[in-house]
């Protein structure tokens, strides 16, 4: 079973998520900012990271560029209320960038396609 | 002690009255003259001190102004009574109603000014060239000199007598003294005494003169003050143009507070919003077909997604990157972000070489990010020439693409780092963000270009930027080094 990390501040999106992401039969796990989602990832090690932008303490950026400077290669789609992060470049590092929606659609066909990817190079190796 | 004859009759009691007198005429009417800075006003009060019975007497008076462009001598004002009658009866009423000169001058200007009367009609007649400097009043005015008309000639000048001059005036016998002041002659005053016939002597002459020295004081000050009127209201409308420009700029940044403050409200709603319509869009599935709930549950749905079209819209975060690009030419770029680095490059002692394809396409590109990518790699290029060398900036063209190359003399890239140099965060410099040639391929990626490399250790590295002139054919975006 594939393990997704969401992080996010919101109480209920983050309840929102569980349950629909669950649905579609991943396991979930939950980190409320940056800081306990970049632990989680060096605990659990999971296989598609969802994540929040604005956090309170470590926030997405943050926690992203500490992810990838440990050189960890775990793919991470960025998902934001805010459309202007777009323009820093740091986000350009991220596998997406998927503004947040009631319509879970575009983000559920994402995590299928990053997870779709990784098997065939996990494959392929 | 032998005083001359001439000098006794100088000092006789009856000559220093007189001269007595003629002070005081001056005094009055420059008192009175100091009270306005209206020309025409003052124009009215010169005439007046001029005809005034109790002034200089005569019976009728003009002045000629010269223009402001200074091309002509035109008849401006005059004072003074057509007819015998006429005359009798202005010159009864004025003594009753005035004791004095400076009654007269004091209640002058109250009743406003008479344009009507003959001698307007007369002087409204005057105007000639200034460019005619054959014309005998010309002269005058510029001889500075008073001069007495008689029947053929104007005296001292000995200039000749303009019949026409004469007949308009309906008299061969006037005064003519020059109005001026330093390099500059303002006109003349005519003085004549057209009704009583008297004639004019020669100190009537002399006083006039000093009379229109007086008076070309107080015709100049109006003009410095109009003038200077005319400046305070520039000033003034210069002045509520900025006061306007200043209330609009407070305007605009209330509009834009209103902007950004509605931004953050429409990001607040967002987040909300996601909930509202996430847990409706899982309990309509959860909900039968045929429960009525459930189409109350798909317009909860539906509204949210129409809230969050609207808030979508106010935050335009639709926007097509596409809008940002515009024409520019590479080579201008290059020269520009050189220019720009110049410090950093000296810096080293490195030289820079430009090896610039002439005519050169202008490309449609996002202006802000190219120049990133652009200043990445010459920093990388610096960066790789600790002890100095050659930098290169090359481009190309051909119908459908450019290509700028930015190379180095440095120490080169090993070959272990090649299929990492994109990877965000990789960087072999010592507190480098490893973000440099990461931002450099998304930049390229964006534009569908392509971006190759070449490098030789110890001898340096090249990294060439490929865009089409047409972004709309597509090239394939690739990374590829060659070797």
């Amino acid at each position: 079973m594939k393990t997704i990390l969401v992080a996010d501040d919101d109480k209920n999106l983050r309840r929102l998520y569980k349950a629909e992401l669950e649905a579609e039969g991943y396991r979930i796990m939950l980190a409320e900012n940056g800081l306990q989602a970049t632990d989680i990832i060096e605990r659990e090690n999971p296989d598609v990271v969802v994540m929040d932008i604005r956090m309170p303490e470590v926030d997405g950026l943050e926690a992203m560029a500490k992810i990838l400077k440990k050189n960890r290669r775990v793919p991470i789609i960025l998902n934001s209320a805010y459309s202007y992060f777009q323009d820093d470049f740091l986000t350009w590092a991220a596998d997406a960038y998927i503004m947040k929606s009631a319509d879970l659609q575009p983000l559920k066909e994402k995590i299928r396609e990053i997870l779709c990817s990784s098997a065939t190079t996990s494959a392929a190796v | 002690m032998n005083i001359p004859d001439s000098a006794q009759s100088f000092f006789s009691t009856a000559s220093l009255e007189r001269r007595i007198a003629e002070l005081t005429i001056l005094y009055e009417v420059s008192c009175a003259l100091q009270k306005t800075l209206d020309e025409e006003k003052a124009l009215n009060t010169i005439l007046a001190g001029v005809t005034a019975g109790r002034g200089l007497g005569f019976n009728r008076a003009f002045i000629l102004l010269v223009d402001s462009k200074e091309e002509w001598l035109e008849g401006r004002l005059a004072m003074g009574p057509s007819s015998p009658e006429e005359a009798s009866r202005m010159w009864r009423e004025l003594r009753t109603k005035h004791q004095t000169l400076r009654e007269l001058l004091r209640s002058l200007n109250e009743s406003g000014i008479r344009k009507d009367l003959r001698v307007n009609e007369i002087i409204s007649k005057f105007r000639i060239s200034l460019a005619d400097s054959q014309n005998s009043l010309i002269k005058i005015m510029r001889s500075r000199e008073a001069s007495l008309a008689g029947e053929d000639c104007f005296l001292p000048q000995n200039l000749p007598m303009d019949l026409s001059l004469s007949q308009l005036l309906g008299i061969n016998d006037f005064a003519v003294a020059p109005l001026y002041l330093a390099e500059r002659d303002l006109g003349l005053l005519i003085a004549d005494n057209a009704i009583t016939q008297n004639p004019i002597d020669i100190r009537n002459l002399r006083l006039l003169q000093i009379y229109a020295q007086e008076a070309s004081t107080a015709i100049q000050n109006t003009r410095f003050c109009s003038e200077l009127k005319e400046k305070i209201e520039l000033l003034q409308s210069a002045n509520q143009a900025i006061h306007e420009s200043q209330e609009q700029l407070l305007r605009a940044e209330r509009l834009s507070t209103i902007g950004r403050m509605s931004a953050l409200l429409a990001h607040q709603i967002r987040t909300p919003l996601v909930s509202i319509g996430g847990f409706a869009r899982r309990l309509m599935r959860e909900i039968s077909p045929d429960d009525p709930r459930r189409e109350e549950m798909e317009v909860i749905y539906s509204e949210v997604g129409h809230l969050e079209r609207l808030v979508g819209e106010v935050l335009g975060y639709s926007k097509s990157s596409d809008a940002e690009r515009k024409s520019v030419n590479a080579n201008a770029l290059v020269r520009s972000i050189a220019a720009s680095m110049k410090e950093e490059i000296d810096k080293r002692s490195i030289r820079a070489v430009m090896n610039l394809c002439p005519e050169i396409p202008d490309i449609e590109v996002n202006e802000l990010q190219l120049r990133q990518a652009l200043m990445n790699l010459i920093a990388n290029a610096i960066d790789a020439m600790p002890s100095g060398g050659t930098l290169t900036f090359d481009t190309i063209a051909d119908k459908n693409y450019i290509e700028i190359g930015v190379s180095d003399t440095g120490m080169g890239i090993k070959q272990e780092y090649w299929n990492k140099l994109f990877t965000p965060f990789f960087t072999t410099k010592e507190g480098g963000t490893g973000l440099g040639l990461a931002i450099v391929s998304q930049v390229v990626d964006n534009h569908n270009g392509s971006l190759r490399f070449e490098s030789i250790p110890g001898q340096g590295t090249a990294f060439y930027i490929r865009l089409a002139v047409h972004p709309d054919k597509k090239s394939a975006a690739h990374l590829s080094p060659n070797i």
